[in-house]
């Protein structure tokens, strides 16, 4: 193999490629449709929407609750996931009370849950906090459970050797030997989390991003749906990205 | 309660005390003492007896290396010496008296697998036990750096076990028990899964170090020249359900592989095992 004769070019170039085939598809379906700019406005006009909407002091309030929203109940996801993720790794008989209940509510998604969130907590940041955290825990229960339970065997007698309580050993030892897994696990927690709040702002919400979204589409200001849809992809990607460089920073050692 | 229920636990509790008097008796501080052990588990409601009615003594600073087929329990009987498992019956008794399961301060292990936590630096993972058991860090890393030159890795104190061969990571794990400076030294096989040379070079250092500190150790190996080479005595396991065949005393002279007395102590300890040396090609 022929090595390329401009890495740092291609490392930039390539993905504008990407994004150049995205907007080219888009631009020819206007073209091709003669479609009208409720339905599909023009890249460009969402680019000046997104320009606009920047500068507003609304549009980062909206930015700031959905944030906000997520952080609290990823928060708590993580906290109480990975705790009773411990005690069903290391305590058999929690384990084995506890099980059917997770396994039976982990496969009813978060959006099953948002009519009951607002029939409970209306359009408070409660409800969105409440639905990342559930959605966040059972991601984080079920890896952090099993990577607690198939620690390497030899560690746990080497612990025990070593002079280390039950519980000792399951922070020190089990944990931390299955700290790579819950990194994974943690990234992997943050995207659907994020995700669960942008849906529940769809629904029911008294600020944040799903719902200036919504406003948007009721003025049918389509520009700047599609700027928020951008901002969605874009804070959830930053998002995910931080978590992943701050749990391999702190968890990972391989 | 009536008078008969308190005086028969008078009686049991006078009999627990005769029986404690009389252990103490025949044991003697530093000794390890197996005495009439059974084990059996269940898996899926099928029993499996792995140890049936094993006793033996090792004597204060002696090693005793136990050989037998594989699969016999020899593992079992040194997770029941090191309080990690609990005997079906009989007992286990250190200083005279029973092994108890999570106490465990005069004991040090080292595995088959060197089982070296890979998020800590070496110095750390030797360190670690004595943390463990109280030690202010800084007395826990001299006596850790002691040990890693001991074993010759002093260079690699800052190293991370996925940095270190396999001949190197065993010399952490056994710098690791032994810098809990045990009075009781178990190991699992801990030369096995290097290769033959460093083997070699592994036993040659480890009886050096054992010499500098004398703990009684119970060496569970496959390997009979190794057993030869280690043991004060070597004790021979049956198929399981493992009882003890016999116990073979392994004089000094008996250790040099050059010797005819290494040769017949090699071929009696084989033919115990039911390996004959005669390979069938003599005619």
């Amino acid at each position: 193999m022929t090595r390329s004769p401009h890495p740092a070019a291609r490392r930039v170039l390539l993905p504008l490629v990407g994004v150049a085939c995205v907007l080219g598809a888009w631009e020819a379906t206007l073209a091709l449709y003669r479609l009208p700019a409720i339905v599909l406005p023009t890249p460009w006009s969402v680019a000046t929407a997104l320009a606009d909407l920047i500068t507003t002091r609304a549009f980062w309030h909206d930015v700031g609750v959905s944030l906000y929203e997520f952080a609290v109940g990823y928060a708590i996801g993580v906290v109480l996931g990975v705790a009773i993720g411990i005690l069903m790794g290391e305590r058999r008989h929690f384990r084995m009370a506890a099980t059917p209940v997770i396994e039976s509510l982990r496969f009813i998604v978060p959006f099953a849950w948002i009519p009951l969130t607002i029939l409970w907590f209306g359009t408070s940041y409660t409800g969105k906090i409440l639905l990342v955290a559930y959605a966040v825990f059972f991601v984080m229960v079920v890896s952090t459970a099993r990577a607690v339970a198939q620690v390497e065997p030899t560690l746990s007698r080497v612990g025990t050797m070593l002079g280390m309580g039950s519980w000792r050993l399951a922070f020190t030892v089990h944990l931390r030997a299955a700290a790579p897994t819950l990194a994974s696990a943690a990234r992997a927690a943050a995207a659907i989390g994020w995700i669960a709040v942008v849906a529940a702002e769809y629904i029911g919400a008294s600020a944040g991003l799903g719902l200036m979204i919504t406003n948007a589409a009721a003025s049918l200001a389509t520009p700047v749906v599609i700027a928020g849809m951008f901002v969605i992809g874009v804070v959830g990607a930053g998002v995910s990205a931080a978590i992943g460089t701050l749990s391999r920073k702190w968890l990972d050692y391989r | 309660m009536t008078p008969s229920a308190a005086s028969s636990i008078d009686e049991r509790a006078s009999a627990i005390d005769r029986a404690k008097q009389e252990v103490a008796r025949n044991t003697r501080e530093g000794e390890l003492l197996v005495d009439r052990v059974f084990h059996r588990y269940s898996t899926f409601g099928r029993q499996t007896e792995v140890l049936r009615d094993v006793s033996f003594r090792i004597a204060p600073g002696q090693v005793a290396c136990v050989v037998g087929p594989s699969g016999c329990g020899k593992s079992t009987l040194l997770g029941l010496a090191a309080g990690l498992l609990r005997p079906t019956a009989g007992t286990i008794l250190w200083d005279g008296a029973p092994v108890v399961i999570g106490r465990n301060r005069h004991l040090g292990m080292a595995f088959q697998q060197p089982g070296l936590f890979p998020w800590m630096s070496v110095r750390k993972n030797v360190a670690i036990g004595l943390r463990t058991r109280g030690y202010p860090r800084r007395d826990a890393r001299r006596i850790a750096d002691e040990f890693l030159h001991t074993v010759g890795l002093s260079d690699f104190k800052d190293a991370y076990p996925s940095q270190l061969s396999g001949g190197m990571a065993q010399r952490v794990g056994i710098a690791r028990a032994l810098a809990l400076r045990p009075r009781l030294l178990l190991l699992d096989e801990p030369f096995a899964a290097v290769d033959a040379f460093t083997r070699l070079k592994l036993q040659q250092e480890f009886k050096a170090l054992l010499a500098l500190t004398r703990p009684t150790v119970l060496f569970v190996t496959h390997d009979v020249a190794e057993a030869i080479a280690l043991g004060d005595v070597i004790v021979v396991m049956t198929q399981r359900p493992a009882t003890v065949q016999r116990i073979i005393p392994v004089a000094r002279e008996e250790r040099h592989r050059a010797s005819a007395a290494y040769a017949r102590k090699l071929a009696e300890t084989l033919e115990c095992l039911g390996v004959t040396s005669d390979m069938g090609d003599e005619h």
